[in-house]
């Protein structure tokens, strides 16, 4: 199968586009039929990377949301389990697609592209530097928080302990010492790369749109234009 | 004036405590589906768990900006994981008024700063405005999404154009709450380390 590389730019809109479609309730089906298309091209996209295992993950989580919502719940449903479904199903269908097109985005952009699409579009340095380091620390947030976890697990320090504020304070200080430390070493190596200097920056990756970069951009214009049709025009 | 410009390690700085912020906000938020005046309590959650990485991202400011640049993204972030733009103006004017606090106070003053967390602790009402802004519209697009009425009804009782004022005004007032929680965990820990 042939690999497609989508510009970071494409995936911005396709972000954008996707952000869009889920703020607004679906109702009628045709506006669910393009919520689902959506949902399914950035699972696509993950597959097509090689990553079948999450993108399987996703596919099953979103459709049991999905078959869950149409089948068991109704307005008239009470009760504490139904709540808890609500929840359950609420955030997944509703959050879904924006959360898989953001995890799409994020494990598949390298930063240097990201920076260099950033500059390309003109983005104040101030903007684009900070997005850079937001979007590259989601992973490393997960991975200290999963390590200070278990450290305090053998602590005996969990949710049974019944404790919030210790429980919140012995996990929240600790991750911040880390990030803190991690900030530093970061900001050196940016500084290392020259990313403080007043000069324009070259990149090594060259931008380019190509042919599936305009096809995202049709497929998500579409998908978008027809939600909003569908939704105010009729 | 070349040291009041911001520099490389400022904006990393604003990055890494921008994702703290939305962690702990990401953390919060799912509890709301649990039961919707949850989702009224994130005024009082959220600003009581956030201050901490907030004052010692308020022991890093020095230059007028970072507040402004770090609601800017938090406004990003909101749209993307589907909140809307509707809070947008809001979050990026709260954190504009903070900064200015801030700055009033040299990024010194512990009352200034105090004042300027509660200020910022506006933009989590911003979370509320697709919410009031289309009622009606929601409500039944909630109903349709397949919410039971009961979730609805209690989601309306607890947030309309009536508690809007209310909420806001608990979000100073935890925010501000918030501030001094939040310095005392920092002086506890990171002051006494030698971090800040």
């Amino acid at each position: 199968m042939i690999k497609i590389h989508l510009d970071p730019r494409t995936k911005l809109f396709m972000i954008f586009a996707v952000s869009f479609i889920v703020m607004v309730n679906a109702v009628s089906p045709t506006e669910w039929a393009v919520r689902i298309i959506v949902t399914l091209i950035p699972v696509f996209l993950l597959a097509n990377e090689g990553r079948y295992v999450s993108a399987l993950r996703f596919l099953l989580c979103y459709g049991a949301a999905l078959v869950l919502l149409k089948y068991c719940i109704s307005a008239e449903s009470t009760g504490v389990i139904s709540a808890l479904l609500v929840g359950y199903c609420g955030i997944v269908a509703q959050f879904m697609p924006a959360m898989i097109m953001a995890w799409y985005v994020i494990h598949t952009t390298k930063i240097g592209e990201f920076m260099s699409a950033m500059q390309k579009m003109h983005i104040p340095d101030g903007i684009s530097v900070s997005l850079a380091v937001v979007m590259r620390f989601f992973p490393t947030i997960k991975e200290e928080y999963l390590s200070i976890n278990d450290a305090m697990k053998m602590r005996g320090i969990s949710l049974a302990g019944g404790r919030i504020a210790k429980m919140i304070e012995y996990r929240l200080v600790p991750l911040m010492f880390s990030c803190l430390n991690i900030g530093e070493e970061l900001s050196a190596a940016a500084v290392t790369r020259g990313l403080g200097a007043p000069v324009r920056r070259t990149s090594p990756v060259q931008l380019k749109l190509n042919a599936a970069d305009w096809l995202m951009f049709v497929i998500f214009a579409a998908s978008m234009f027809l939600f909003v049709y569908s939704k105010y025009f009729r | 004036m070349n040291d009041n410009k911001l520099k490389v390690k400022d904006f990393i700085t604003i990055g890494i405590f921008t994702a703290l912020i939305f962690v702990v906000e990401f953390a919060c938020g799912m509890l709301g589906f649990i039961h919707p005046y949850i989702v009224a309590a994130y005024v009082v959650l959220i600003p009581l768990v956030g201050s901490i990485p907030m004052m010692l991202f308020y022991t890093k400011v020095t230059k007028f900006g970072m507040i402004t640049i770090m609601s800017i993204l938090i406004a990003i972030i909101m749209f993307v994981t589907g909140m809307g733009w509707l809070g947008a103006p809001l979050i990026i004017a709260a954190g504009f008024i903070a900064d200015l606090i801030a700055k009033k106070g040299g990024y010194k003053s512990f009352k200034m700063t105090v004042l300027s967390h509660g200020v910022f602790c506006l933009w989590i009402c911003a979370n509320y405005f697709p919410v009031i802004v289309t009622a009606e519209d929601y409500r039944k697009s909630l109903l349709d999404g397949g919410y039971s009425a009961e979730y609805c009804d209690a989601l309306f009782r607890a947030i309309n154009v009536k508690t809007i004022a209310i909420l806001l005004i608990l979000c100073f007032v935890f925010g501000v709450i918030g501030a001094f929680v939040g310095k005392a965990v920092v002086r506890k820990h990171f002051e006494k380390a030698g971090i800040v």
